[in-house]
């Protein structure tokens, strides 16, 4: 392995955990899911372009494990996950009301379909254009464009409903 | 329809659209104040979502995705104990058993700020242009790193057992941007080290102040940080010259302080602390950025 490829991946880890966290809605999961493509990527060095964006081409490795778990994910499991998450919040939100506020805007990014959330995270989150994302992810842009807009209106509606926005506001104020 | 208003007023907020259309929305939220506070609450919705993944940008990588990342298969080394910071200790001078190695770096700091501090200070730089370095004899890389190296931890151990009473060249407080360039220019190589631009702040760490030291016969600029949080404790940047080419970023070890040192482009620079080594990385990694070291 060159060195100068292990220095790359290591100056992108930081956002690939947050890409990843932000996918998979969990911090063991996110870890994991970023090892495995670290592994793939060094397995597969020869196949980056030099010259071509570094970090594009590990959010791509990056969203493509990911696909590939959430197609043969158990749904069994999945169940069990959201209804464990609902009994906690209402817990956590008279604890912690800052803390819950941002808990309440992740737990509404995943509940967003995984293309949306893909989209979401790379665009909002990340920072890439349109057509970044829409490389990265294999689409047309004017898709990522879709996905983008029906996750972004969701996701305020979500939040609405849930009184994170205000409560969010809340605490700025309060600081 | 609805969708339509939607995907532009999103895009126009992403930056995503052109000239003229970016003016026909413009003109259209002037006429709209529905569409003004859709585009608000948008907004917002939007920097709650990016200060809801902020906080993982702040965490220290963990040790097997550093070892991923660079195709190890072996287990990371564990980190150095986090020894919490006490203040005074190293000045009451109890004999106790592990208080021996205080006196190490207290009498090598004190004939390096007395020697060659205050010598390297005032005339190295005029005297000797050209760095020390490039007038030795080569010595065997390995060799001089761990010189280098350990005069880097003792630095660190005077500064943390010092506490606020660290003796500093260039204060946190007040201009210390001349006394700074004065450090900057006492180290080959015109680069100087930008002020105050490395901001460690995000991983709660405060600036304490800059002094001249000398590390393996040359001189190097010491940076102190403290911090409340004492999963980190209190850091040193030593940042020196060298003729070395450059290196990635290595651990090493010496006695319960972790180093994190690399070489880039003719400078030799080396964060150590007591705190494991993910914050290690993770601040390594940001210091590198900001310093254009990477």
């Amino acid at each position: 392995m060159s060195i100068r490829f292990g220095d790359q991946l290591i100056a992108v880890l930081p956002r690939l955990r947050r890409f990843a966290r932000g996918l998979t809605g969990s911090a063991v999961e996110a870890d994991d899911l970023v090892q495995a493509a670290c592994e793939r990527a060094l397995a597969r060095q020869h196949q980056f372009q030099e010259g071509t964006r570094f970090d594009s081409w590990m959010f791509r490795i990056v969203q493509t494990i990911w696909i590939d778990q959430v197609r043969s994910r158990d749904v069994r499991k999945e169940s069990g996950e959201v209804a464990e998450e609902r009994m906690g919040s209402d817990e956590a939100v008279r604890r912690v009301e800052a803390r819950l506020a941002l808990d309440e805007v992740r737990r509404a990014v995943h509940r967003l379909p995984p293309d949306q959330r893909t989209a979401l995270l790379l665009v909002t989150v990340d920072g890439l254009s349109y057509k970044e994302t829409a490389e990265i992810v294999g689409v047309p842009v004017g898709t990522i464009m879709s996905r983008l807009a029906r996750a972004r209106i969701a996701l305020q509606l979500q939040l609405e409903a849930g009184g994170g926005m205000r409560r969010s506001s809340d605490n700025a104020a309060a600081q | 329809m609805q969708q339509r208003s939607d995907d532009r007023l999103i895009a126009y907020l992403d930056g995503e659209v052109d000239v003229p259309e970016r003016r026909e929305i413009e003109a259209w939220l002037d006429n709209d104040p529905a569409a003004r506070d859709k585009l608000a609450a948008l907004a917002e919705s939007a920097a709650l979502v990016r200060s809801a993944f902020d906080e993982v940008m702040h965490e220290p990588l963990p040790d097997r995705l550093i070892a991923a990342a660079r195709g190890e298969t072996v287990s990371v080394e564990p980190s150095a104990k986090i020894v919490p910071f006490r203040r005074g200790q190293g000045a009451r001078g109890a004999p106790t058993a592990r208080s021996w190695w205080l006196g190490l770096p207290l009498a090598a700091s004190l004939c390096g700020l007395l020697l060659g501090g205050a010598v390297a200070y005032l005339s190295v730089a005029k005297l000797l242009p050209g760095g020390l370095g490039g007038k030795q004899p080569a010595v065997e890389m390995a060799a001089a790193d761990n010189l280098w190296l350990d005069n880097a931890v003792g630095y660190f151990k005077l500064a943390a057992s010092a506490g606020d009473g660290a003796l500093v060249d260039v204060p946190a407080t007040g201009d210390a941007r001349e006394a700074w360039q004065k450090i900057s220019q006492s180290l080959p190589q015109p680069q100087e080290v930008r002020w105050p631009e490395l901001n460690l702040q995000p991983w709660g760490l405060n600036f304490r102040g800059a002094r001249l030291v000398v590390a393996d016969g040359r001189p190097a600029a010491q940076l102190m940080y403290t911090t409340d949080n004492k999963a980190i404790g209190p850091l040193t940047l030593i940042i020196g010259s060298s003729k070395e080419p450059d290196a990635p970023p290595t651990l090493a070890r010496r006695q319960d302080v972790n180093l994190l040192y690399w070489r880039h482009q003719g400078r030799a620079y080396a964060l150590v602390g007591q705190t494991d080594v993910g914050y290690l990385w993770g601040i390594a990694n940001d210091v590198a950025w900001q310093l254009d070291a990477i």
